[in-house]
């Protein structure tokens, strides 16, 4: 159909027929050739994303009968286990976001200082991202036992002993503890070159004017970290939505459900309870969530262009 | 960043900076260091010198690599050759399907270009393991459990790899396409001997991420090779974890093991991977 239409557009445009046919040809071949280098990644993404989503949109809509219907969705959102996932994984959300990328931002303020030796610091800052997350779970697992080296610092302190993982109140903030140890160095090395991306003469040009160091941050290293910022914020929430490791290895979900984060859930849901279109739902839940969230933070941060 | 002013004001932020940077330093590698000291004596003594913190909770008194000859002797060996094989092929496989994608949307114009990257883009920031669950079901359906094909294909379709490349490959001038284009090079040639040889550091860099993010990769693996035969390390971790009567100075043996690998790459390509990860976010 296309192809005819071209070829109509072609003949009729009769200024310099064989030119115009060249040029459509060579259109056709760098689409052809475009589509050939392309293709192994197109056929990825067809394969490991297309299908996947697609099935398991079919998934969630199928009930235990096998017709289509949405009482997967209906059901997920009245069970009380799935709320309190979508619950605790907000409340991890709101909480560690801000404060990973303040200490990123912080820290990479002051790591583009004239600090001496300042490679030396941003390496080892950077290094637990290289840490497979299983490794990086274990070892805090056993840093934060009871009778672990955390205690044993606290009460060197003269600090009353932290129950960590063991209590519904604090293993939240301890599961928190390791994605922050973990993530802080990676989120600060697109800070730390955002800045170097800012002109120098403008941090020069304020200091003759006696601008102190707030006032640099706040009217020349905020305004022109916009895009670098901007993508951290979003990275950032979208992998703090896909916490696994640490929860799978060290608390399944508890105590009592305190830490069952919407990928633990999920996988409960999949593996441990053999319900796949209970999880395809809840899995489809996420991936909007995760949409949602690219989405807004795009709208809400100004000055895209 | 040149050093064209240095002032006193300066120097001494810098110094007061120390202040800051030393503290988080040390936080960064202390638990690392923790689990190598750890890994380097017996079981019995990890957990005897816990409380009080004193130095001995670090120091070991006496240092033997018995815990590694331990574990290498174990069926972990065989997770940590298992896990080396997927990292090889994701990267080599991942750096070719990428770069070959990356030059199209660089480089060639045709037209649907812009939605192509828009989808490329949109799956970048969608991860993968968001649909690794439903992704797994698929994969077993087609028999790929337990296969080094289930394994690594995953890594192929990366996002932010053909983001990274493309890139860098918009920012070499298009007059030297061009120019061999003049002299009847193909596309295909001026990808192989233009562009690619041009991108050594940008390759690098790319290949780096991809090994460094499925060398840890564990949702995946544990959802589609979880038999002995065919695990990887991270898997194999978790499941020597959560043993009971775990011997805590072979697992940390093993965990040691597994992490020092990519710490090793990313000191050496330092440059490398933090040139790589800034040009992915600052940039257009």
């Amino acid at each position: 159909m296309s192809q005819s239409s071209v070829t109509l557009r072609a003949t009729t445009a009769a200024a310099s027929p064989s030119r115009t046919r060249s040029r459509r040809l060579a259109r056709i071949r760098i689409w052809l050739t475009a589509g050939a280098f392309l293709l192994p990644a197109l056929i990825g993404l067809l394969i490991l994303r297309i299908i996947p989503t697609v099935q398991a949109i079919g998934t969630s809509l199928t009930n235990q009968v096998g017709t289509v219907s949405f009482s997967n969705f209906g059901y997920v959102f009245t069970d009380p286990s799935f709320l309190n996932a979508l619950k605790v994984t907000l409340l991890f959300s709101i909480v560690i976001n801000p404060v990973q990328i303040a200490l990123a931002l912080w820290l990479a303020v002051v790591l583009t200082k004239r600090v001496p030796g300042v490679g030396i610091w941003r390496t080892l800052i950077l290094l637990p991202i290289a840490v497979p997350q299983i490794v990086s779970a274990i070892v805090w697992g056993v840093l934060f036992r009871p009778d672990g080296p955390l205690n044993g610092v606290l009460e060197a302190l003269g600090i009353a002993p932290v129950p960590w993982l063991v209590s519904p109140s604090t293993a939240l903030l301890s599961i928190m503890i390791i994605c922050t140890w973990v993530g802080v160095g990676y989120w600060m090395t697109f800070l730390v070159a955002g800045i170097k991306d800012i002109p120098a003469s403008l941090y020069e040009a304020s200091e003759l004017d006696g601008a102190g160091g707030w006032q640099q941050f706040r009217y020349i290293t905020l305004p022109g970290l916009r895009r670098p910022l901007l993508f951290v914020l979003v990275a950032d929430t979208v992998a703090n939505f896909l916490i696994f490791a640490p929860v799978r290895i060290l608390t399944q979900g508890g105590p009592q459900g305190s830490t069952n984060l919407i990928m633990n859930f999920i996988f409960e849901r999949a593996y441990t309870l053999a319900d796949p279109g209970g999880a395809a739902a809840a899995t489809i839940v996420l991936v909007l969530i995760v949409v949602c969230v690219v989405g807004v933070q795009f709208r809400l941060l100004p000055g895209k262009d | 960043m040149s050093d064209v002013i240095d002032t006193p004001r300066q120097r001494r932020a810098g110094r007061r900076a120390l202040l800051i940077a030393i503290p988080v330093a040390v936080l960064s590698v202390l638990p690392l260091l923790w689990a190598l000291m750890s890994s380097l004596r017996p079981s019995s003594e990890i957990f005897a010198h816990l409380s009080p913190f004193t130095l001995s909770t670090i120091w070991p008194s006496s240092v033997s690599l018995d815990n590694y000859a331990a574990v290498l002797g174990s069926d972990f060996s065989r997770s940590l050759i298992n896990s080396v094989i997927v990292a090889f092929f994701s990267v080599v496989l991942g750096l070719i399907v990428s770069s070959l994608a990356a030059f199209a949307l660089a480089v060639l114009d045709f037209p649907g270009r812009g939605a192509v990257f828009a989808v490329m883009v949109v799956s970048f920031l969608v991860p993968f393991e968001a649909i690794a669950i439903p992704l797994a079901s698929t994969f077993r359906d087609w028999n790929l459990q337990n296969t080094m094909v289930g394994l690594v294909l995953p890594a192929i379709g990366n996002g932010l790899s053909i983001f990274l490349l493309r890139q860098f490959f918009l920012n070499i001038p298009y007059s030297l396409a061009e120019a061999a284009r003049m002299d009847g090079l193909s596309w295909f040639g001026i990808y192989r001997r233009i562009y690619l040889p041009l991108s050594r550091a940008s390759l690098v860099g790319a290949g780096l991420i991809l090994f460094v993010f499925q060398w840890q990769s564990f949702l995946w693996p544990l959802l589609i090779a979880p038999s002995p035969d065919s695990r990887v390390a991270p898997v194999a971790i978790a499941d020597f974890a959560q043993e009971s009567g775990v011997d805590y100075g072979q697992m940390f043996a093993a965990a040691i093991l597994t992490a020092a690998v990519p710490l090793i790459l990313l000191l050496i390509f330092q440059r490398q991977f933090t040139g790589s990860l800034a040009s992915s976010g600052s940039k257009e």
